[in-house]
């Protein structure tokens, strides 16, 4: 009892954060999963109807479909938007002149800082097959033939992520210089004691070193998978839109588009469960709980 | 180690680090001449805007482009809206987490292990599939159509609250327990320990919160009704993505299009240099303290 | 970790909580959505100084100080409290959300008919048809044509739906001026229209010596009618004998795609058509980079104006022409959906919706909606009308540029080309017949004809495989 009345400060001071997540996250994921159950109509009667919504879900080739572009889209950009950033925070780190280093990292930050309408816009102007900064470039300094890039399906997915990948970059990089900056300075004199050489500093302090940012940010990586949906929804067409429409793009065609709630509502829960699963999956091959 | 040595390391040194400034360079190329193309063309002619050629340089200079989103396409308000919602959203939010993740340092708080898995669930509920439920409690809260729906979306978040945890953590514990034998109030304890030494916390998370605010969409889109409040990113994106048939005598030519995307960049790049010295600071611990 | 992995833990059992809490909520949840049947009554007050709101896409002010305007007009035209929101963006969502949680219309605007459809299956829509009979303004063919109803009425024969402006037809749209100069008749034929659109590629039709025109853009399949119309093709589906067919996904169709690859391929056709969206399309036909689009007939004028507003000097001049004729002479235009209003089932003041119905297609109504607010969009001096700098801009258009009452006539003459150009689309345009799956058909056949236009994909190719795909999810009877 005393140290309720001791705590008590603290727990008026979390009650406008519980009140909310109650109101604005579990009351609407509640009704949403009651949703998934029903024969959702506009108006009028929404009986239940069991697991009807889930079943029409899992025998839709394009919900598969979505599923694979999801995991080959999100994959990408999580492999690549991880070691590219890496790469680029290391290769910073070699750089001793410190304006440009700060230079660098503000330069390579600005892409975050803009929403998908934006990069996305930018993106699909640059890429244009005529008028277009990329394809100008390839045919007067290459001499090649003009490449529709966002109309090319076997470059439609490769566009997703090197546009995801070049957005996030400078923001995991950041991260990835934080970490390094965080590693003990007298591990890397012992290593020129020894006659390290700057290759091997890397190779045997920082990246162990670095080992638990790395964790951290590929976990918070996987959590965004299954999320992408502004990026697509910016830069699809129906000549790419069946190698990119990703899972979050399926709940909302069948929601707003053909007005079925619930199996929108059905293929949503999909997507927790799976970010559920491969958080799961992710932390036990990272061994995150040992870190 | 022989001087012979140390010279060769020397030279090869020189070698990586100047083709490492290359490869950066490079790269900040691919950031750069994006935007200056946007800059160029923004203050380029209409007309000129339309003809294939790389433009790095305005061509045919004019800001009618500017004029013409602004006056005509009234990109004023939505741009005045968007500052009031990110501005009081972001105080808000800040205030609110950071509360938040000093409470759930306390060392000897009961239920403090279920409040925070109450806050990490929250984390993995994807804000686009609840879409309809969310409007349907903002409709039985009467927030359709109003900037406050807007302020109060994502007013709380459980990333900030866990990133500013850990950056309390990094706090000794008992310097606010000798404070708390002087008899110092809680929230002095808050306000005047804490918040100064998390200073580059709040940096950290004042950033993000404020560009996620600034570039919000579904939000504005699902709740707002009234074209007099509807926000920066809702009136671009109709502007560069939607075909809209409804006739206008105005010409949205790409130069209009580009002056609305610089206008939305610049006050994210006003922010930025403001708190990029504390956010480095801020990432560096909020990596490393999981 | 020790917290995190708590923290799973901790989350998976939330997770069944929250499985077992629903169960408890759901009698609370089931009265939120009203009866039907309690709907229509209790709300017959007297229409004077009721209440009515209305969701729109199109109609109002095109500014928010000028909805404003228009809905204090509204009101004072109609006697009734009207609240009229219009949305600035993505229409359609708002409509849905906000029909399904339970937000209270009493119109809301559509423009689509297979959402009418939708609606009609789901209950959502008052039947009309009693209203339209009895309704001395609406029955009169003169203010609507009588054969036009049956655009608005579901599979059971009811009216559901009351018009709000008169929608025309898409055409091809030529540069006029630059037909003339590269001294090149109208094209008729299919090749005659290639040698024109060649011609507008490599003859510098704009005269600036540089190879920067094209001949032909679209914005994707949007729209290709125009063309498609040689071979005999009619988009979306076609019953014959009781059947689905999809023309564009028969094998007439792959000359035709590989006649638009051919177009690709020379460069006469914009490359950037699949990611064009139309205002990109439109820009394009505007800024002297291409010398024809398939658009709406009402923008023959509006481009004209717009031209002419910015330079009255300008040579500009777009018309519009037939589609090319099919060896046996038929001409296939596509007529646009109707944009039309509905009463939603759940509406609080039907009675007041009726009311702005009949006045809406009146005299004093199709001012209101065509030219705007008097005083503020347009100005009536001795019977002789006059718009202001605001009514310019809105371009005589708050959601009724065009309308079908005969008896009222514009008091401005018709912008330049547009009565050319809606005589061909009254006299061809056939509406399109949607059927409730053409949304998952759409994606197969714009898929691959985009592909076998860009020359992605052999045209031959690209139609079997639409054939196999549209079969296989039985989306095609045929």
């Amino acid at each position: 009892m005393r140290t309720i009345k001791k705590n008590a400060m603290f727990y008026i001071m979390m009650v406008p954060i519980v009140v909310y997540f109650v109101i604005f996250a579990y009351y609407p994921l509640v009704k949403g999963l009651q949703t998934s159950f029903q024969d959702y109509k506009l108006m009028g009667d929404r009986p239940y109807i069991g697991f009807d919504n889930y079943d029409l879900v899992i025998h839709d080739p394009s919900f598969w479909d979505a599923l694979w572009n999801t995991l080959y889209i999100g994959g990408g950009i999580l492999i690549v938007g991880f070691i590219a950033p890496l790469l680029i925070a290391l290769s910073l780190n070699e750089v001793m002149k410190s304006w440009f280093k700060k230079t660098a990292q503000m330069l390579l930050y600005v892409p975050h800082l803009l929403s998908w309408v934006v990069i996305g816009g930018i993106c699909i102007f640059l890429l244009s097959p005529d008028t277009g900064l990329v394809n100008m470039l390839l045919m007067k300094i290459f001499g090649m033939n003009p490449i529709n890039f966002m109309a090319d399906e076997s470059w439609a997915r490769s566009v997703m992520i090197g546009s995801a990948v070049w957005k996030d970059m400078g923001y995991n990089c950041i991260l990835f210089l934080a970490g390094i900056a965080a590693i003990n300075p007298s591990l890397y004199e012992a290593a020129r004691m020894d006659g390290a050489t700057r290759w091997e500093q890397v190779r045997y302090v920082t990246l162990p070193q670095l080992m638990n940012t790395m964790k951290v940010i590929f976990l918070l990586n996987t959590l965004g998978i299954f999320r992408i949906f502004d990026q697509i929804f910016v830069m699809r067409n129906p000549a790419i839109a069946s190698k990119v429409d990703v899972l979050m793009m399926y709940t909302f065609q069948k929601g707003i588009m053909e007005i079925r709630f619930g199996p929108a509502a059905a293929a949503s829960f999909f997507v927790v469960l799976f970010t559920l699963l491969l958080t799961v999956m992710v932390r036990k091959i990272t061994r995150f709980d040992e870190v | 180690m022989g001087i012979e040595r140390l010279e060769r390391m020397g030279w090869k040194n020189k070698i990586f680090d100047f083709l490492n400034a290359v490869f950066l360079l490079l790269l900040m190329l691919t950031m750069i001449v994006p935007f200056i193309n946007v800059i160029a063309l923004a203050f380029s002619s209409g007309m000129a805007s339309m003809q294939p050629d790389i433009i790095l340089f305005p061509k045919d200079f004019s800001t009618e482009g500017f004029t013409t989103v602004w006056k005509s396409l009234n990109l004023w308000r939505p741009f005045m809206n968007s500052v009031i919602v990110t501005v009081t959203g972001t105080f808000f939010h800040v205030l609110l987490t950071s509360l938040a993740g000093f409470v759930l340092i306390q060392p000897h708080l009961p239920g403090k292990k279920i409040i925070i898995s109450f806050i990490l669930l929250t984390m993995m509920i994807p804000q686009d599939a609840i879409m309809i439920p969310l409007y349907l409690v903002n409709k039985d809260l009467h927030l359709i159509n109003t900037l406050s729906s807007l302020v109060l979306s994502g007013m709380v978040s459980g990333f900030s609250i866990l990133l500013m945890r850990n950056y309390f953590l990094g706090v000794p514990y008992e310097m606010s327990e000798s404070a708390q034998i002087d008899g110092a109030g809680m929230f002095r304890i808050f306000a005047t320990m804490y918040i100064r030494v998390a200073k580059s916390g709040l940096a950290t998370i004042t950033l993000f919160e404020f560009v996620s605010r600034w570039n919000m969409l579904t939000a504005p889109v699902l709740f707002i009704n009234d074209s007099s409040k509807i926000t920066l990113q809702v009136a671009l994106k109709s502007m560069i993505t939607e075909a809209s048939a409804t006739s206008s005598n105005f010409l949205v030519t790409t130069n209009v299009r580009m002056a609305g995307i610089l206008i939305s960049i610049i006050p994210l790049i006003a922010i930025y240099p403001f708190v990029q010295k504390y956010f480095m600071k801020g990432l560096m611990l909020g990596a490393n303290k999981e | 970790m020790n917290m995190q992995k708590n923290a799973v833990i901790a989350m998976i059992l939330a997770g069944t909580t929250l499985l077992s809490a629903c169960g408890t909520n759901n009698s609370g949840v089931a009265n939120n959505s009203p009866a039907p049947s309690a709907i229509t009554s209790g709300t017959e007050a007297s229409a004077d100084g009721g209440k009515l709101e209305i969701l729109s896409g199109n109609v109002g002010g095109k500014t928010p100080e000028g909805n404003a305007e228009f809905e204090k007009e509204l009101s004072k035209k109609t006697g009734l409290d009207v609240k009229l929101d219009k949305p600035a963006s993505d229409f359609d969502q708002k409509v849905l959300t906000a029909l399904s949680s339970g937000a209270k219309y009493d119109l809301i605007e559509v423009s689509d008919l297979a959402k009418l459809d939708a609606f009609i299956k789901q209950g959502v829509v008052t039947d009309l048809s009693d209203f339209v009979q009895n309704s001395k303004v609406l029955s009169d063919p003169a203010v609507i044509p009588t054969g036009e109803w049956d655009q608005v009425k579901g599979p059971d024969g009811k009216i559901y739906g009351v018009f709000s402006k008169f929608q025309g037809a898409t055409m091809p749209i030529v540069r006029k001026d630059w037909l003339e100069k590269l001294n090149l008749q109208e094209p008729k034929t299919l090749d005659e229209l290639y040698t024109v659109l060649k011609a507008f590629k490599e003859g510098d039709p704009d005269g600036d010596g540089k190879a920067n025109t094209y001949g032909l853009s679209t914005s994707g399949l949007y729209d290709i009618q125009g063309i498609m119309s040689a071979a005999g093709l009619k988009y979306r589906y076609v019953m014959q004998d009781g059947k689905r067919t999809i023309p564009y996904a028969t094998d007439a169709a792959i000359p035709m795609y590989e006649w638009f690859a051919k177009l690709v391929k020379e460069g006469i056709m914009d490359p950037n058509f699949i990611t064009n969206d139309t205002a990109k399309m439109r820009n394009l036909f505007l800024t002297d980079r291409v010398g024809m689009v398939t658009y709406w007939d009402a923008w023959v004028g509006m481009f004209n104006n717009l031209k002419k507003t910015e330079d009255p000097n300008t040579t500009f001049q777009a018309e519009g022409m037939l589609s090319i004729q099919a060896e046996d002479g038929t001409i296939l235009m596509r007529r646009g959906d109707p944009d039309f209003w509905i009463i939603p089932a759940n509406a609080p003041h039907p009675e007041a919706a009726k009311k702005f119905l009949e006045f809406w297609n009146t005299q004093e109504g199709i001012t209101l909606g065509s030219l705007g607010v008097q005083d503020y969009d347009y100005t009536l001096e001795n019977g002789t009308y006059s718009l202001t700098e605001t009514g310019k801009i809105a371009n005589m258009d708050h959601g009724v540029p065009y309308w079908y009452n005969s008896t009222v006539k514009s008091p401005f003459p018709a912008l330049p080309g547009v009565e050319d150009a809606m005589a061909l689309s009254k006299q061809h345009a056939t509406l399109e017949l949607s059927l409730s799956t053409w949304p998952d058909a759409e994606k197969i056949v714009t898929n691959y004809a985009l592909k076998a236009m860009s020359g992605q994909m052999a045209a031959k190719d690209a139609v079997a495989k639409m054939q196999k795909e549209l079969k296989s999810a039985n989306l095609i009877d045929e």
